[in-house]
């Protein structure tokens, strides 16, 4: 008797070897466990056993049909996904056509910059703020220790109002209407539009600067080397820069920052005008003499002061050789931005 | 400032190599931009001498010449010019040699006559744009040596930008000052020239300075028996090198001794000027006076003149007078050292649009020593190589000597302000090599300025010289420890962040244009009278716009005749606008253009242009990004915009914007669209009203009955309206109520149109019926009938 059961086993796994998908498999089910399948047919025959005899042939008969069952089953979920999988593979789409959602736009080139500079400055606790581009004679110039008649106002060719003011050539003016208005500790940085007698593929007779003021009992030169170490690293990367003596009039002493020319290595090239470095920025200790203009108390504080042009920024850093190219709104540029 | 090193070499016995050098100059504040060699691209480029020239075999012309280098055999070279001939000497490249256009020289054959290297013409060499034949030089040329060390050009140029504080490097002893104190090295110098020579000045010139502030001092001597003629080589070559052109001995002289030690200085014929008196006075207002390069100028009464006691004679510390030079003829010569005011030479150069060499050192300041010492080094130079007769003694007005400037130096203010820790020794020892002069006592160092060091006026002046010298490569690097304070930032420039990256998330692309707009700007762009820049760069950048919208117009027109079709533009930036009691605000504005094919280049979906209501539903997004209510109502107020496709965006009581389709009369061309969309917003406004508050009603837990309402409507009734209607009617139950189309044309009766609404009510405290529902349906659709002519669909 076992053995017939062992039988039915073994027809049945003869049977699956031969089942190719679902249909199939449902046939051999129904050959097993249908209504009139041959496990059903045995379990039928049992009433014509005695108590005993069915016992022991249920017990055989039911672990043939769960083997059976689990068997299946098992087949069952393979055969349909691997069903589904073929199904699938048919519903093909194109997908190298193009994306459908809406474009993306981009933001200019001197916001992108300003942007990662002026989160640099927060993040070292700096605020931000802003002031007007039309400005006074006094803010522009006198206030930042350049009286009329100086050679330093050669520096800056400057735009006259009919209405006797000027365009700010500089953002330091802010200096002097922050410190006008809230006494050390300062850390402030200001963003905006400045203007210059100047037109031509390196030169915008308006452009932008970024300018950052940190005032307090003892700020030094030393605060103010490592504040632009960590700025150039954070817009440039790893790169090679130096802190050399110049002039300012609002500041003394007074130096500029240059990094190495990132075009040729410093090796020297056109750029560069063979000289390896490319100058980034002017920056400085807060002169005294402006610090008499806010009436700040002589000696008791020092204070750095740091001066940058973004569109020059912005040009390195996107290989931008032509500065009109930012202000023609031209889309086949400003795409690029992406 | 262009600075030979060989020059330099006078001063300081400095062996590093010019990079070097340079380095440590511009390390220091005089920053070299550029290294010139101008000999550096002649190496194994000699002098050789022709012996013979022959015609080619095969080439008329070509010629075939023998020349001699003094180094093995004659060399055999084809030639294609003809203005030599044998005996002459000419530069001779060698096989080997790398031309400085980078052209490699090696054998050739040239028609099968072979060519053992090249002669050159002078722009071959790279020395000038001549190329009409072969560079003859000198006879006197040393037939192999390199042509570099023959034609002198075996010279380091350092061209360095002197910034506006340094007056005092302006010259070969001021750069070599300060090689002096960065390597440590010792300054040399030759003993002085004196002021011997036979008779007394004081019998033949007297000065009178009329005007002390203008000029501090005056000193002159004068020469006799002057033959004027060329300079020497040596003294030509050098002022050709700082980019001087040589003229005659005497004005090359004072032109020598102003590169060399930086005072400016001018020589008169003395037969010229009329008496014995020279005056120094301020010119009178509106006189004629022509100066040495011909040129009739009007003076004014802050300008410095020499004169004599008829006529003027020069404009002081600017340029001489063309009457009173010193032409080939002249015999007695009266050389000026003088000290003028530095503003009144500044307001002169730029008065008459005279900068020079000269007005430039005034400016910034001389050394005041150096009236005299500037006379007798240039009689000395004079004496070495010219017949000439020095009259003895220096005729010198000096009514204001400059005071002693004395700085106190405290060492903590130094180690404070560089970050640093230096000692009194350590910091004494760096003025030192700067030659300044130190006392000290117990409050620390006094130091006395010399009188070329104009810019040195208070500590942080000394305290950088301290950096200079120390090194700022060798200052550390902090950050500084300071508390913060909180200073908010101005809210219309957090909306602007904001609003910028919705736009960009949309599709926006920002532009910046320029604040200025052209002086022929349309009327009908400008909110008001614009102010106007005086020293514009041309018309088209004459006034600082009152509005955005004008350069945003250009920018939508450009793109458009450039064939881009899908235009999304926005740009952040103020406007400037006067008042009336002068002052000036500067508003933030907001400022979106949008024109061409929605979705234009998109393969699924599709296309349609961008409209009226796209933007407006855009600007609906902007107020409520900037967490304020927007009412935009229809207008007809703004001339820019087509009359009826036109809004106004108020918030709060003002109006805080406008948009609409840019008026058609503006479009001209016609490849430019005639739906361009633009709007002006003002943050600034903005920002100052109250933010709307969100309050969260509660969410009925019943479940909703939706209705479809369809209408037809004539064209002139609007949308608004029948809102309006349909809510008073609908009573508290309605939920919503949302337009979802709008649909005119076939089916519809003409002059109507159709628009369906999708209604949705709820009631906070049960299931709604519709039994509730119907009679206010049929009060709503009662109302529409009897106030708008509707007509259910």
């Amino acid at each position: 008797m076992s053995d017939n059961k062992h039988e039915l086993i073994v027809e049945f796994e003869n049977d699956l070897q031969t089942v190719k998908d679902t249909a199939a498999l449902e046939n051999i089910r129904v050959k097993y466990l249908g209504k009139k399948g041959k496990v059903t047919e045995q379990l039928k025959n049992m009433k014509d056993l005695s108590p005993e005899e069915r016992k022991t042939f249920g017990s055989v008969i039911n672990k043939v049909k769960l083997e059976i069952q689990s068997k299946i089953d098992d087949l069952k979920s393979n055969l349909e996904r691997k069903e589904q999988d073929e199904a699938l593979r048919k519903d093909t789409i194109d997908t190298s056509l193009p994306g459908t959602f809406a474009e993306l736009g981009t933001f200019h080139p001197v916001t992108l910059i300003a942007q990662r500079i002026s989160e640099l400055f927060i993040k070292l606790g700096y605020f931000i703020t802003d002031g007007p581009e039309i400005e006074e004679e006094y803010y522009n110039f006198e206030a930042l220790n350049v009286p009329a008649h100086h050679p330093a106002r050669d520096m800056q060719d400057t735009f006259y109002l009919e209405n006797g003011r000027l365009l700010r050539t500089q953002t330091s003016p802010m200096q002097i209407r922050v410190m006008e208005t809230i006494k050390p500790p300062i850390k402030m940085i200001t963003f905006g539009k400045v203007y210059r007698v100047d037109n031509d593929i390196t030169h915008s007779p308006m452009f932008h600067q970024m300018e950052g003021l940190a005032v307090d009992k003892n700020v030094s030169m030393s605060d103010l080397k490592g504040t632009l170490g960590v700025f150039v690293k954070e817009i440039f990367g790893k790169i090679p820069y130096r802190f050399r003596a110049s002039y300012f009039p609002f500041t003394e002493p007074s130096a500029e920052v240059d990094i190495q020319c990132i075009f040729c290595k410093g090796k020297g090239c056109n750029v560069c005008s063979n000289s390896g470095w490319i100058e980034i920025l002017g920056c400085g200790m807060v002169n005294p003499k402006v610090f008499e203009s806010v009436n700040y108390e002589p000696g008791k504080y020092t204070g750095l002061a740091f001066g940058l042009g973004i569109e020059r920024i912005a040009m390195l850093a996107y290989g931008i050789n032509d500065i009109r190219l930012l202000y023609n709104s031209d889309i086949r540029f400003l795409k690029q931005l992406q | 400032m262009k600075i030979l090193l060989s020059w330099l070499k006078d001063y300081i016995d400095i062996d590093e190599t010019p990079e070097k050098i340079a380095e440590a100059l511009t390390m220091a504040g005089l920053e070299v931009e550029e290294i010139i060699e101008p000999g550096k691209n002649l190496q194994n480029i000699v002098v050789g001498k022709i012996l013979s020239k022959d015609p080619h075999p095969n080439a008329d012309k070509l010629t075939v010449c023998k020349v001699d280098i003094n180094k093995g055999e004659p060399l055999q070279i084809v030639c294609g010019a003809s203005n030599m001939k044998a005996g002459d000497k000419v530069p001779v490249a060698t096989i080997g040699t790398k031309m400085p256009d980078g052209f490699m020289i090696a054998p050739a054959k040239i028609r099968s006559v072979e060519s053992y290297g090249m002669m050159c013409s002078k722009k071959e060499l790279g020395l000038a744009e001549d190329h009409s034949g072969l560079y003859i030089l000198p006879e006197d040329s040393k037939v192999g040596e390199e042509i570099a060390k023959t034609l002198q050009l075996n010279e380091v140029i350092f061209d360095i930008n002197i910034t506006p504080d340094r007056g005092d490097a302006l010259s070969h002893l001021g750069v070599a000052r300060d090689l002096s104190a960065i390597f440590n090295l010792p300054l040399k110098r030759d003993t002085l020239g004196d002021a011997s020579g036979e008779g007394n000045i004081l019998d033949e010139v007297k000065i009178e300075i009329q005007n002390n502030e203008l000029c501090p001092r005056y000193s002159a001597r004068l020469i006799k028996d002057v033959q004027v003629g060329e300079s020497p080589e040596w003294l030509k070559h050098r002022l050709t090198q700082v980019g001087l052109r040589p003229l005659n001995n005497i004005v090359d002289i004072t032109n020598y001794i102003m590169y060399d030690i930086g005072h400016p200085m001018h020589a008169f014929d003395f037969d010229k000027i009329s008496g014995n008196k020279i005056i120094v006075k301020a010119a009178k207002e509106g006189e004629k006076f022509t100066t040495l390069d011909g040129i009739e100028r009007t003076l004014s009464n802050s300008m410095i003149v020499i004169a004599d006691e008829q006529k003027t004679l020069a404009l002081g510390g600017v340029m001489g007078g063309l009457e009173s030079s010193v032409t080939e003829e002249t015999k007695t010569v009266l050389l000026e050292g003088a000290c003028f005011n530095e503003v009144a030479v500044r307001k002169t150069a730029k008065a008459l649009s005279l900068p020079s060499d000269s007005s430039a050192r005034f400016e910034r300041g001389v050394n005041i020593d150096n009236t005299v010492i500037s006379l007798n080094e240039a009689v000395k130079l004079m004496k070495s190589f010219c017949k000439c007769t020095p009259v003895q003694g220096i005729a010198d007005a000096y009514n204001m000597p400059v005071p002693l400037r004395q700085i106190r130096v405290s060492v903590k203010n130094v180690n404070r302000l560089i970050g640093i820790n230096l000692s009194a020794e350590r910091i004494e020892t760096y003025l030192l090599r700067l030659k300044l002069e130190i006392s000290k006592d117990e409050d620390g160092l006094i130091v006395s300025v010399p009188p070329y060091r104009h810019d040195l006026q208070q500590e942080a002046d000394i305290i950088e010289e301290v950096a200079r010298i120390y090194g700022y490569d060798n200052i550390p690097e902090t950050l500084p420890e300071i508390r913060t304070t909180v200073v908010p930032q101005e809210k219309d420039a957090l909306l602007a962040d904001k609003i910028k990256n919705y736009l960009v998330s949309c599709g926006f692309h920002e532009t910046i244009t320029y604040s200025f707009i052209p002086e022929k700007t349309p009327d009908c762009f400008l909110s008001k009278r614009p102010i106007a820049i005086k020293n514009a760069l041309s018309e088209e950048m004459k006034l600082m716009r009152t509005n955005l919208v004008p350069s945003m117009f250009e920018a939508i027109k450009r793109n458009m005749l450039n064939d881009e079709k899908n235009l999304k533009f926005f740009e952040v930036g103020k406007a400037y606008l006067p008042s009336d009691s002068n002052q000036i605000t500067e508003p933030l504005r907001l400022c979106i253009g949008l024109a061409g094919a929605k979705n234009h280049l998109n393969w699924k979906d599709s296309k349609s242009e961008y409209d009226f209501h796209d933007l407006k539903g855009l600007i609906e997004n902007i107020g409520a990004i900037c967490g304020v209510k927007f009412w935009i109502t229809g207008g007809e107020t703004a001339s820019m915009y087509h009359p009826s496709k036109q809004a106004e965006i108020r918030a709060g009581k003002h109006v805080v914007g406008t948009f609409g389709v840019i008026h058609p009369s503006l479009i001209t061309n016609k490849k430019v669209s005639k739906n361009i969309l633009i709007a002006e917003i003002d943050l600034t406004a903005i920002s100052k009203e109250n933010p709307a508050k969100i309050k969260i009603k509660e969410i009925s837990e019943f479940p909703s009955v939706d209705r479809d309402l369809a209408i037809t409507v004539p064209d002139n009734i609007e949308h608004k309206d029948i809102l309006k209607t349909l809510k008073a009617d609908a009573g508290n139950l309605l939920e919503t109520c949302d337009l979802f189309d709008v649909y005119s044309g076939k089916g519809i009766e003409p002059g109507h149109k159709s628009l369906a609404y999708s209604l949705r009510f709820r009631d906070k405290t049960k299931t709604l019926t519709d039994e509730a529902i119907n009679p206010i349906m049929e009060r709503i659709i009662k109302s529409l009938e009897q106030k708008y002519q509707a007509k259910l669909r």
